[in-house]
């Protein structure tokens, strides 16, 4: 049984075509990254997944379930802006989002207390949310989605407005969550992320699914094309007709080579120009690249 | 049913345990407390201890008729006045009355009386005091000076009168209020109570309106409500908090009409002491109009409440919502201006047509009720058209509703809000 079975979904707001003949499917316990384009159509598919909107066509399943108010109660989300009460006692919030996902109010009260502890925001759990900062609320609403132990999370930017200790932090929890079983959806436009963390992706633009499959799959079938260099030099060398395109970071240049170019030649190219190499390492291209590189085309 | 039990005893909880909610319900009855204290304070203005005044009787022979006029007891039983000097027809005058300033600078009289020569031909006579801002005091004096007066006028045109008092008093007249039980007294509450029910009514309508409406509007600023409707349907939250909202109202009103009828039946008791004509003195509720009462703010609430929440679901600020409440507050504005109209003449066509209207009914129908006891069957029709409509904008708020909270940004038009009808 897969996690959620998305089939040939079209959604319609007026003349808007929002999704447009969408499927995917995402296997449970798996990390599935969701991209694509601003206004591409992701929150309404994740909307749909949550039963917030309903498809026009097409069929939607979570947990081998059609959509009710049930398979709500088996999702945990976490919105792109986050969403608590801001005069809300910070505990009392969390109990009364987790009950309303079918908890009991004291078995919510123990768990929110146990989680509050985890995050370090044992101190914080009788100020109103809006004395908290915005990663403390960023962590909160972390709990919030998964304070009920949802087999299925949908993560919306959860690392947005957090530092790096607290970042390593939620992923931890993430990795933790998904070697208990949960399947997690995540939503993000930090590439790196996805790269990191995710099994397979989706990238939606224009409410189709335009790239679809296992990360590491895609990422092969283009194959080790990608230079990543660092040196000193005026980089001539990168006019080279083996360079299809280059990606200047600063001191680091990511260079796409032609299909079927030798990478060997480049190396020899640069020597001869006298640039001094720190680093040249041949990879496949970074999903950053990957995602430009097909939206673009997608335009055309 | 659960969750919506969870939605309503939130909206309930944040709202009943704030100070604005604690206040607002004790400064009513509060309030109440004090007008009536007042009323009853002044109309049995306390004095402690009998005022000693002097009577300086110029124009002569009235001293005594004074004195027999000044019968205002102290609630003890004491005489108010003692009139312990008489001076008549002094031969210097000045000095008759410095030497009564001196005393009363002195504190050995509280104040002294001068009637002039030419009173009985209209001149005014003075009362010197050194607390002059006693009405009471005035009232007595100048009723006892006037019927010493007038007899003295009578008898020089020959009619001689024994007790003035009795012979000029006036007639009262007693309103009765004709009703199919039978005939009641009014003492001028009808009005009064009219005006105070359908201002309660009128204030709380928009104010609880008002309340859910900001309610909406939040969840939709702070994007609590994207977490919300992955839990809950979006008229679960709707509903709920119609409901929560509806409750923190409806305890508010058992509050204050609990306490408007203990302070009825205290007053009731206490004003007997207040005199005669006072209209506070009277203004005890009939059970009747206080259940009719609750029933029009509970159905005018729901009607109202939905239409203020569809409002806050549709925009995105407050400045947006107060653009878009003329669809809330027109209707209850024009109730108010047909107020003068339908207590003039309750049973006129006009007046039972516009009572009738949903969106008029709770102010009207009521007004009817207090100042007239309408026909059963229109009171209930009335309700029964009041509760139907109100499921229908319900229905339409709550189309709205689903997909206002979810749309952040410009305000939309109307048309734009007329299509959201039509989405799923």
């Amino acid at each position: 049984m897969d996690a959620v079975v998305l089939e040939q979904v079209t959604k319609r707001f007026d003349s808007v075509v929002a999704v447009s003949d969408l499927s995917l499917r995402i296997k449970q316990g798996a990390i599935f990254g969701l991209l694509g384009p601003n206004g591409a159509g992701k929150t309404t598919t994740l909307r749909m997944m949550m039963r917030v909107m309903i498809p026009d066509e097409g069929s939607v399943d979570v947990l081998g379930e059609p959509l009710s108010d049930r398979t709500q109660d088996l999702i945990g989300y976490l919105p792109e802006e986050r969403g608590l009460y801001p005069r809300m006692q910070l505990r009392k919030v969390l109990v009364f989002l987790a009950a309303l996902k079918g908890l009991s109010e004291d078995e919510a009260d123990r768990r929110a207390r146990a989680w509050l502890e985890r995050m370090e925001l044992a101190d914080w759990a009788e100020k109103k949310v809006i004395d908290l900062s915005k990663g403390m609320q960023q962590k909160a609403q972390f709990i919030a989605a998964v304070l009920h132990r949802p087999p299925l999370l949908i993560l919306d930017e959860p690392f947005d407005g957090l530092d790096p200790l607290n970042a390593a932090a939620v992923k931890d929890i993430m990795l933790e969550l998904r070697d208990q079983g949960t399947t997690i959806v995540l939503s993000t436009h930090r590439m790196e992320q996805v790269e990191m963390m995710c099994d397979s992706i989706c990238l939606i633009n224009k409410g189709r699914n335009i790239l679809g499959g296992d990360l590491r799959a895609i990422k092969q079938s283009y194959g080790k094309n990608t230079l990543r260099m660092e040196f000193t030099g005026e980089g001539g060398f990168l006019n080279s007709p083996l360079v299809e395109k280059v990606n200047r970071f600063g001191a680091v240049v990511e260079a796409r080579l032609r299909r079927g170019a030798d990478p060997q030649e480049l190396l020899k190219a640069a020597v001869a120009e006298g640039a001094r190499i720190a680093r040249f390492e041949l990879l496949e291209p970074p999903l950053n690249d990957i995602f430009i590189e097909k939206v673009s085309e997608d335009h055309a | 049913m659960r969750k919506l039990w969870l939605i309503i005893k939130r909206e309930y909880i944040t709202r009943v345990r704030t100070k604005g909610f604690v206040i607002a319900t004790i400064s009513i009855p509060l309030l109440t407390a004090g007008i009536f204290g007042l009323s009853v304070f002044l109309a049995t203005r306390q004095r402690s201890h009998t005022l000693n005044i002097a009577t300086l009787d110029e124009a002569g022979g009235l001293s005594a008729a004074i004195a027999r006029g000044l019968t205002r007891n102290l609630p003890d039983g004491q005489p108010l006045f003692r009139v312990v000097k008489t001076i008549e027809q002094p031969e210097a005058e000045e000095k008759a009355r410095a030497d009564l300033r001196a005393e009363v600078v002195a504190g050995g009289l509280d104040g002294y009386l001068v009637v002039p020569k030419d009173v009985t031909d209209g001149k005014a006579a003075e009362f010197h005091t050194r607390n002059p801002g006693d009405f009471m005091l005035t009232g007595s004096i100048e009723s006892a000076v006037s019927d010493a007066v007038i007899a003295r006028r009578l008898e020089e045109r020959g009619i001689h009168v024994d007790n003035l008092k009795e012979a000029v008093r006036g007639v009262e007249i007693k309103l009765v209020r004709v009703t199919r039980e039978g005939e009641t007294e009014e003492k001028g509450q009808t009005f009064l109570m009219s005006v105070v029910l359908a201002l309660l009514l009128y204030s709380t309508l928009i104010m609880y309106g008002n309340v859910t409406m900001r309610s909406v509007l939040e969840e939709k600023t702070t994007r609590v409500v994207e977490v919300l409707v992955s839990a809950v349907r979006p008229f679960q939250l709707m509903a709920g908090k119609i409901l929560g909202v509806g409750a923190v109202a409806f305890t508010q009103y058992l509050i204050w009409t609990l306490s408007i009828a203990a302070a009825g039946a205290y007053g009731a008791t206490m004003a007997s002491a207040a005199g005669t004509g006072n209209p506070v003195r009277n203004l005890h509720v009939p059970i009747g109009v206080i259940v009719y009462l609750l029933i029009y703010f509970l159905t005018g609430y729901f009607l109202y409440a939905s239409i203020y929440a569809a409002i806050g679901a549709a925009s995105s600020n407050e400045q947006d919502a107060q653009q878009l409440q003329w669809p809330a507050t027109l209707p209850l504005i024009f109730s108010f201006l047909m107020f003068n109209f339908v207590l003039r003449d309750p049973a006129s066509t006009v007046s039972v047509v516009f009572s009738e209207i949903p969106f008029f009914a709770p102010i009207l129908m009521l007004l009817r009720i207090t100042s007239q006891t309408p026909p059963f069957w229109q009171i209930a029709l009335s309700i029964g058209l009041l509760i139907l409509t109100t499921v229908g904008v319900v229905y339409v708020s709550a189309r709205i509703y689903r997909v206002g909270v979810l749309m952040h940004g410009k305000r939309p038009s109307l048309v734009e809000i007329f299509r959201w009808l039509k989405y799923t």
